[in-house]
């Protein structure tokens, strides 16, 4: 390791070279590489943690590079998933770590293997369907995980150490909110300011779990109002003390089990609905293309398929995952996955 | 006894204003003040049942009483990312 790379950072007292040294052997689980994703990405490879697993299932729209650091106007054009752009992105920034992309949707059925071996877990997700998942299998395998969520230019941070601080599920007993009845970035907005604001503390969070200061982690709900210059904190320390959890006393895993979710998501900013199919048949992309051709316009690399057709486009991958942008209906996403690519 | 409560993210954006005051019994619980929140605003009405309440910056269950609370927050999840 090139001494000089992070001179800075190890002459800051809780880090020192056990700290760094502990960095580089650090795996940390990144879901989701969009806004928040770009900025914690970005700050743990500067920092030199030794691998970082990246996980997006999407695409780069125009409408991201507002706020999602890692992009510019030539990935959008590429039109290659984030997860992939935003490795190459990491390994030119520091080519002495190991950077893992991955192209798929998080869910139960595969949240265990790529969660497998990492030392923290960054939640950079849209949705709380989600975070209840990450949460269930964080307190299973007792790996630690950071909350981070952004709306406008509102944002709130805590970090959950599994059997030892409260768990997303003892903040929230009852679950995730209905699809639907939370404000989206498409209702509220978002600016990218809040978002860096957030990332960061989530990444720092990281940094004090990968460098040994766990003891310096906080035992709070970081709340911040940026617009106002307010930042707040709600105690949380005694909560799990207090609440009869499901998850992290009675370790039942609702989300991890199947038992909750659902295969189809409105995607956070985007007039776009993705589907995933519970079981999942391989598609044949190249075979498809060739028989889309004659409906409509139809673009494709080795990750991803288009087909732009009236005034939708569908992004279809391998692994029978479709994205339909044009509309946030999904009885009408799942009208033209099946009317194109079959049921 | 009145209380104010501090109002975050979507519960502000909704009603316009950083706080509301309310008006309740001496013995008043957090389960009590939730109540009369979507009494008066019924606009809060999701908000209020899957938001966090602290009083004095600390997470408060719903059996906590309120009446030696000095600062009462109404805490909406955020989502987005």
């Amino acid at each position: 390791m090139n001494n000089d790379r992070y001179s800075r950072q190890v002459r800051y007292p809780a880090i020192g070279d056990a700290g760094q040294e502990a960095l580089g052997q650090s795996t940390a689980l990144i879901v989701g590489c969009g806004a928040l994703g770009s900025v914690i990405a970005n700050t743990l490879a500067r920092a030199g943690v030794g691998t970082l697993r990246i996980v997006d299932r999407d695409f780069l729209e125009t409408s991201n590079l507002q706020r999602q650091m890692l992009y510019d106007e030539a990935d959008v054009e590429s039109n290659l998933p984030k997860a992939i752009v935003a490795a190459e992105k990491l390994r030119r920034i520091n080519s002495s770590i190991v950077v893992e992309p991955h192209v798929v949707d998080v869910d139960a059925a595969n949240i265990e293997a790529l969660s497998k071996g990492v030392d923290v877990i960054l939640d950079a997700t849209d949705n709380f369907e989600i975070r209840f998942l990450i949460n269930d299998v964080a307190v299973k395998h007792s790996i630690p995980w950071i909350y981070g969520g952004c709306l406008g230019a509102d944002g709130q941070t805590m970090t959950i150490l599994p059997n030892t601080s409260a768990c997303l599920r003892c903040l929230m007993l009852e679950g995730p909110p209905l699809p639907g009845t939370m404000p989206t970035c498409d209702s509220a907005g978002i600016l990218a300011s809040i978002i860096n604001v957030i990332g960061s503390i989530q990444a720092n969070e990281a940094m004090k779990i990968l460098s040994g200061n766990k003891q310096s982690i906080s035992k709070s709900l970081t709340i911040v109002e940026l617009w106002q210059n307010q930042f707040r904190q709600m105690d949380v320390s005694k909560l799990r003390d207090q609440v009869d959890c499901p998850t992290c006393k009675g370790r039942q895993f609702d989300w991890l089990d199947g038992r909750q979710g659902s295969h189809s998501a409105v995607l956070c900013g985007r007039n776009a609905v993705q589907l995933s199919p519970p079981e999942r048949q391989p598609l044949d992309l190249e075979k498809l293309a060739s028989s889309l051709e004659s409906v409509g316009q139809v673009t494709r690399n080795r990750f991803l398929m288009k087909l732009a057709v009236d005034d939708f486009e569908l992004t279809l991958f391998p692994d029978g995952r479709a994205i339909i942008n044009g509309t946030e209906d999904v009885a009408v996403a799942r009208k033209l996955y099946a009317q194109y690519v079959g049921n | 006894m009145i209380k104010r409560v501090l109002l975050f993210a979507s519960a502000k954006e909704t009603l316009g204003q950083d706080s509301v005051d309310l008006e309740l019994a001496a013995d008043a619980t957090v389960a009590d003040l939730r109540k009369q929140l979507v009494n008066d605003y019924p606009v809060l009405n999701d908000l209020v049942a899957r938001s966090h309440i602290a009083v004095d910056q600390q997470f408060a269950l719903d059996d906590m009483s309120l009446t030696d609370a000095r600062e009462v927050a109404l805490i909406p999840p955020v989502s987005g990312g």
